[in-house]
């Protein structure tokens, strides 16, 4: 489905960057931000912030970050999306547990430089690593992003994401 | 004797207790001489057989999944021009150089007025500008500058604005290329842009020049070609001067128009409340209303009341101090100062040329004055302002050219300063208070080529002396009025600006420097004030120099003066004389 729309051209490709906020007062924001070809917003998600205890800590321990981002906020917000994006990028590690819960491909962005490529490739100065499970579909993913990158820098819309959660905190 | 002579067998047992449900008997004592010693019964006690139920606390997991919030964009926002917009000449943005150690880009943030969460997540989702208008290809005649970006930002996502950038900076390309977003994203079909009437052409230019897609209608002529140019239904930009719109300010009401943007140039044309110029703007049905000056606070805070009746009516009222004031615009006005944007910019070197007056001219304005001042303490408490400004301007003509023998020290000094300018192949402004001045200047200096620049004048007049002087080598000199010259000319190609004379705001003034040293400005804009020496032109400047900084006081929000220009009071000490005394308030 989401080939088909790529291969449409660019007004059907959509990219979608998933990424949360952490707020001492309320708790854990989650975001997710779906933009076309050109970097212009098609649908944001945002969730109602969500507070751990201590218990739960101890009680989740090393298993609730994976837990927390990728089922619960993760999940939720895919869930709500309607435009299908080509791939879903996330800047934060946790939020790649996300993967079981969702069919879309999934990779971590992070600004780095070219030797800093481990599993991965360079889009503009953004380092971009797929998932395990869509480690085969690199080279289609790196293609799709470079169409995105002409127009934004791949780790932008996560401020813009970050900008918005941090207005709904102070709401 | 006593003894135990038999333990067991004696006889039937004693009730039997209980205890915890098992039964057992307690032997029977039986002691020698037929005593019986029975053991007492014990109390009676239980032993917990079971334990209870445990009190057990539960952890609640995580709740299911967060409640989510959804926000759907309809149309991102467009800003590609059609096909034929997009040719060689204007420069397109340049592709994305992202990342890391890149200038902050400039974003549209949502104005304090813009509540609703979903509205400001609207703005806040956007990409920033430059990314958005390199996706639309956008093309621009010259690449803006970063902080030009920053105005647009600023304009767009508001409907009360004051533009208040220093001169020079770019006010009408940062209003034009907003207004384009505008209507390419179909926020904005009808706009009108309102100027003085000295500046439709340059505004006609400028917008050709940035908005080459959008049509353009000049609204000019006879009533009935205004009222059919007002009624033009599929023109997105109207462009009138303030004189038309008051005339038309009936036909505007019976033609029953609104406007989705209503923009102001020089907005401080309307500081006076109670102007019918005031009246006509503020009556204009619109839903945003943008103004554009470099002199918001030309005056007094009070101009600044004027321009927010009409940009935000209400907002402000003469009654605040200038710091209450400033908190109360400080979300709706952006001011930018060359010295703080504009790093690239050439610099500009002041210079006051101190003028001794020769012998027969400094003896006509001795007599000028004393016959003045005399006539002054004569007239003692019925002397009003009209008598004194009469007498300042008396003796400022004879400061330029000597009334009686028409020599002029000035005229000597701009000569010898011109032949250098024109030696090296630059070009000069000259400005002046008066018409006629400009007239005995151009017979004067005929061997530069002097060419006129006034009120008196009409436009296409006007056009063809800015066109001759920029593109001939035969004109090194353009002599200018303050009233005319001192706005929205754009004559950065000139190095050297002279103020022959000087005018009663220092703000005019800097409007006049700035036709010069402004963006683009090829290298430094040198600017020489002529001041005749021990005359009241060197006590006008004590003054204005005094008070120069109220606007700027009131834009960095701190308390200042109440006036930046010359008062009634100002005008009496220039003579040591005291003002007349006034009614009680």
């Amino acid at each position: 489905m989401d080939v088909q729309r790529a291969e449409a051209g660019l007004e059907g490709l959509s990219f979608g960057f998933l990424t949360t906020l952490e707020s001492a007062a309320h708790g854990l924001f989650g975001g997710y931000l779906v933009v076309d070809a050109l970097g212009r917003p098609l649908e944001f998600h945002c969730t109602a912030p969500v507070k751990v205890s201590r218990a739960q800590q101890i009680l989740y321990g090393p298993t609730l970050h994976g837990h927390l981002h990728g089922r619960q906020v993760g999940g939720a917000l895919l869930a709500e999306g309607k435009v299908t994006p080509a791939v879903v990028l996330t800047d934060n590690d946790a939020m790649l547990h996300v993967r079981p819960h969702t069919h879309l491909p999934l990779a971590l962005v992070r600004r780095g430089a070219a030797e800093q490529i481990a599993a991965g490739f360079l889009v503009g100065e953004a380092v971009v690593s797929p998932h395990a499970e869509d480690a085969a579909r690199a080279d289609e993913l790196e293609a799709r992003l470079a169409t995105l990158a002409a127009a934004v820098d791949l780790c932008e819309p996560f401020e813009r994401i970050r900008a918005a959660l941090d207005e709904a905190a102070r709401h | 004797m006593t003894g135990i002579d038999q333990l067991g067998d004696a006889g039937p047992l004693p009730p039997v207790r209980s205890f915890g449900g098992e039964a057992f008997a307690l032997p029977r004592i039986v002691v020698a001489g037929g005593c019986e010693l029975a053991l007492p019964v014990p109390p009676a006690l239980r032993l917990p057989v079971t334990l209870p139920a445990p009190v057990v606390t539960s952890l609640e997991p995580l709740p299911p999944r967060p409640k989510v919030q959804s926000h759907f964009f309809s149309r991102p926002v467009d800003v590609a021009p059609p096909a034929a917009a997009l040719g060689d000449g204007p420069q397109h943005l340049a592709p994305a150089k992202v990342c890391r150690g890149e200038a902050r880009r400039a974003r549209i943030a949502p104005p304090k007025d813009v509540v609703k969460l979903s509205e400001r997540f609207f703005y806040l989702l956007q990409p920033d500008l430059e990314t958005m208008l390199r996706g639309g290809k956008l093309a621009f005649p010259r690449q803006p500058f970063p902080f030009q970006f920053e105005g647009m930002a600023f304009l767009l996502p508001r409907h009360s604005a004051v533009l208040a950038d220093e001169m020079g900076l770019g006010k009408s390309m940062q209003a034009i290329s907003s207004i384009r977003l505008l209507v390419r994203s179909g926020e904005a079909r009808r706009v009108l842009v309102v100027c003085p009437k000295g500046l439709v052409s340059n505004w006609a230019r400028e917008l050709a020049d940035w908005a080459p897609e959008l049509v353009v209608a000049v609204i000019d002529g006879d009533p009935a070609r205004r009222r059919w140019q007002w009624s033009l239904p599929d023109v997105p930009v109207k462009l009138a001067n303030y004189e038309v719109l008051v005339r038309d300010r009936d036909l505007v009401a019976e033609l029953g128009l609104e406007f989705d943007l209503v923009v102001l140039d020089e907005a401080q044309r309307i500081k006076n409340k109670s102007s019918q110029t005031n009246r006509a703007i503020v009556s204009l049905d619109r839903r945003r209303s943008w103004a554009l000056t470099g002199t918001p606070v030309e005056n007094s805070a009070d101009d600044l009341v004027g321009i927010f009746e009409f940009v935000d009516p209400g907002q402000i009222n003469d009654r605040m101090t200038p710091k209450a004031m400033a908190g109360a615009v400080t979300d709706h006005i952006l001011r930018r100062t060359k010295d703080k944007v504009l790093t690239e910019m050439p610099p500009r070197l002041d210079r006051d040329a101190r003028i001794e007056l020769g012998p027969e001219q400094r003896e006509t304005y001795r007599r000028a004055e004393e016959e003045g001042v005399l006539r002054l303490a004569d007239m003692g408490r019925e002397a009003t302002i009209q008598h004194v400004f009469e007498l300042v301007l008396r003796l400022k003509q004879i400061c330029n050219f000597d009334t009686a023998t028409g020599e002029s020290a000035k005229l000597e000094r701009l000569t010898a300063e011109l032949e250098e300018v024109q030696a090296s192949g630059r070009k000069a402004l000259v400005f002046s208070q008066w018409v006629e001045t400009l007239g005995r200047l151009r017979e004067n200096l005929s061997a530069f080529g002097p060419l006129e620049y006034h009120g008196g004048m009409s436009t296409t007049a006007r056009d063809e002396a800015i066109r001759r002087f920029k593109e001939s080598r035969n004109h090194s000199v353009l002599l200018l009025s303050y009233g005319a010259g001192a706005v929205g000319l754009n004559l950065q190609f000139s190095q050297y600006v002279f103020l022959f004379d000087r005018w009663w705001n220092p703000a005019v003034e800097d409007q006049a420097i700035n036709r010069a040293h402004r963006i683009g400005a090829a290298g430094a804009v040198t600017v020489t004030r002529f001041l005749s020496a021990s005359t009241i032109e060197e006590r006008i400047d004590e003054v204005l120099r005094r008070k120069r900084d109220l606007s700027e006081t009131i834009l960095s929000q701190a308390d200042g003066p109440a006036s930046a220009g010359l008062t009634a009071d100002d005008l009496f000490s220039l003579f040591e004389l005291a003002p007349p005394r006034r009614a009680a308030a």
